[in-house]
């Protein structure tokens, strides 16, 4: 099996299994209480997500990440049942790893967007039963093609690309209608927005989730709580640090009215 | 008929021998720490012999190539089961070489029916703290053993005690990598050297008008420059392989295979139009 260079095949060998459908009482859908974005900007892409963690009605948890970088130039934003989505994401974490150390080369940018189809796909059945589903956004640097750029999901696997931005979460709707009108309408185009502009766009983004989503955290001011975001160029993925963030929120987020 | 004893210990002794052969041509690896982490280099003639096994560990290798890739992709499977299923920081060379290979590799060795494994490998290990840096050498037969510092791969154990002495005694405390690569290099020439001497040798001894003094000219060390000298003269034909594990690496994965356009800028002048080409 070597010779693929094939992780996740290798973990199914030893036994592995990912998602075992379980069932759930009835009507407890255990939601994608949560809100993901990503849209082209000037340099490369650029991904958000808020901070919180909920189930039902409760906050589980105020700092989670949910922007994870998968490898140098890729990241995927999870919405959905966390404990997959994050298993799922340490599994292609090391499948591109092993892919490369492997064979010796980059797994394409394509051959990356299949594994994620691929994982989905193998989680179908406990995303049914509702204790497995997992609605990723993956975005990343084609560095073959020199460009940025977007896919996001359904939980059948099913693979989309996000030509200028995509969304997915609870909090999505809100701010899918705000993507549409600020790329059409907009002074310009997002994928000419520059960095600074696209990051301030990003949390007036959240914040807007966050006001209409009660499982959207927002920005929280007070517990110095941020939003995450990742941009991802060229060069590869940085986080934006909350020192950054702060400043842009103060002057061009915060509406004292 | 080899299940008399002294039959099997004498099968296992023509394996050595055998063994030992396969090793002729083969070109020596060295392993040197530096201040910014671990250097692995070497001069290789079409396949690679430095790859990634996983974030912090490197692998070199010596013998029968596809020996080699069968190891390293069982380095390569454990280590990446292992950093799944536990975490990175569970997945160290000492485990994967005393409880993974290095049985292996016994096994096969012992095993007079079938096939040994033709290889001599290298892993090496980056630690958080430069102290906790380890590099394990594995022979054919199994035999492993720990180094600090710096470690080589040869043909011979000779030529290999050779190699560590040179390094051990041209070491500093803190080396820059340029550094550490020409004195990687210049182990490396005097590893080539001391074994085309040893080859030169047994031919002589084979005929019958042998020459006992040329074992004493020998032993006396050659000067920097002209072990840089044969580096340069043999990288004509072949290519210089140079990889490093750095600490300071931004991400999980501190494994860097340095391309041949900055190798040059890490070399003495002298090889600079000769590297580039």
């Amino acid at each position: 099996m070597g010779m693929q260079g094939d992780f996740f095949q290798l973990l199914k060998e030893q036994g592995y299994t990912l998602g075992v459908p379980t069932a759930v009482g009835a009507g407890q859908a255990l939601t994608n209480a949560t809100t993901i974005l990503a849209f082209k900007y000037r340099d490369g892409v650029l991904v958000a997500g808020d901070r919180r963690a909920t189930a039902g009605n409760m906050v589980m948890y105020d700092r989670t990440d949910k922007v994870l970088e998968i490898d140098r130039h890729s990241v995927m934003a999870i919405a959905g049942v966390p404990a997959t989505a994050y298993e799922m994401v340490r599994i292609l974490e090391h499948s591109f790893k092993y892919y490369r150390r492997t064979q010796l080369q980059e797994l394409s940018f394509d051959g990356k967007l299949r594994s994620v189809s691929k994982l989905l796909k193998e989680n179908v059945p406990a995303a049914l039963a509702g204790t497995g589903a997992v609605v990723p956004v993956f975005a990343g640097y084609d560095m073959e093609q020199g460009s940025a750029k977007i896919y996001f999901y359904d939980i059948l696997g099913a693979e989309f690309e996000g030509v200028e931005y995509a969304v997915s979460g609870s909090g999505s709707p809100t701010i899918r209608g705000i993507l549409h009108y600020l790329n059409t309408w907009g002074e310009q185009p997002l994928n000419a927005l520059p960095q600074e502009q696209a990051i301030v766009q990003a949390l007036r983004l959240l914040t807007s989730a966050a006001e209409f989503d009660s499982a959207t955290g927002g920005v929280n001011r007070e517990a110095s709580l941020y939003p995450v975001v990742k941009l991802i160029t060229e060069a590869g993925v940085q986080t934006v640090p909350d020192a950054t963030l702060k400043p842009l929120h103060e002057s061009q987020v915060v509406r004292y009215v | 008929m080899y299940e008399e004893p002294y039959r099997w210990v004498e099968a296992v002794g023509n394996r050595r021998q055998y063994l030992d052969d396969q090793f002729k041509q083969g070109s020596p690896v060295v392993a040197l720490t530096y201040e910014g982490g671990i250097l692995l280099t070497t001069v290789s003639k079409g396949t690679p012999k430095l790859y990634e096994i996983y974030d912090r560990l490197a692998l070199g290798g010596m013998g029968h190539p596809t020996d080699l890739e069968k190891l390293r992709f069982s380095l390569l499977e454990m280590a990446h089961v292992e950093g799944f299923n536990r975490s990175p920081s569970d997945v160290t060379g000492s485990r994967l070489v005393k409880y993974g290979i290095a049985p292996v590799i016994k096994q096969a060795f012992e095993e007079v029916y079938k096939a040994p494994f033709i290889v001599r490998i290298l892993v090496v290990e980056l630690g958080l703290k430069p102290e906790k840096d380890v590099l394990l050498t594995i022979n054919y037969d199994g035999t492993f053993e720990e180094a600090i510092g710096c470690a080589t791969l040869a043909a011979t154990p000779t030529v290999q005690t050779k190699m560590l002495s040179y390094l051990k005694e041209q070491m500093r405390a803190t080396q820059s990598l340029d550094q550490a690569l020409n004195l990687a290099l210049r182990a490396w020439a005097i590893g080539s050297l001391a074994h085309q001497e040893e080859e030169a040798d047994q031919q002589t001894e084979a005929k019958p008008s042998a020459n006992g003094g040329a074992d004493s000219s020998a032993s006396a060390t050659p000067s920097s420059d002209s072990l840089m000298a044969h580096v340069r003269k043999v990288a004509g034909e072949r290519t210089i392989e140079c990889a490093v594990l750095e600490r300071q690496a931004p991400g999980s994965s501190k494994y860097r295979s340095i391309k041949q356009a900055d190798l040059s800028q890490l070399l003495p002048k002298m090889f600079q139009s000769g590297v580039a080409n």
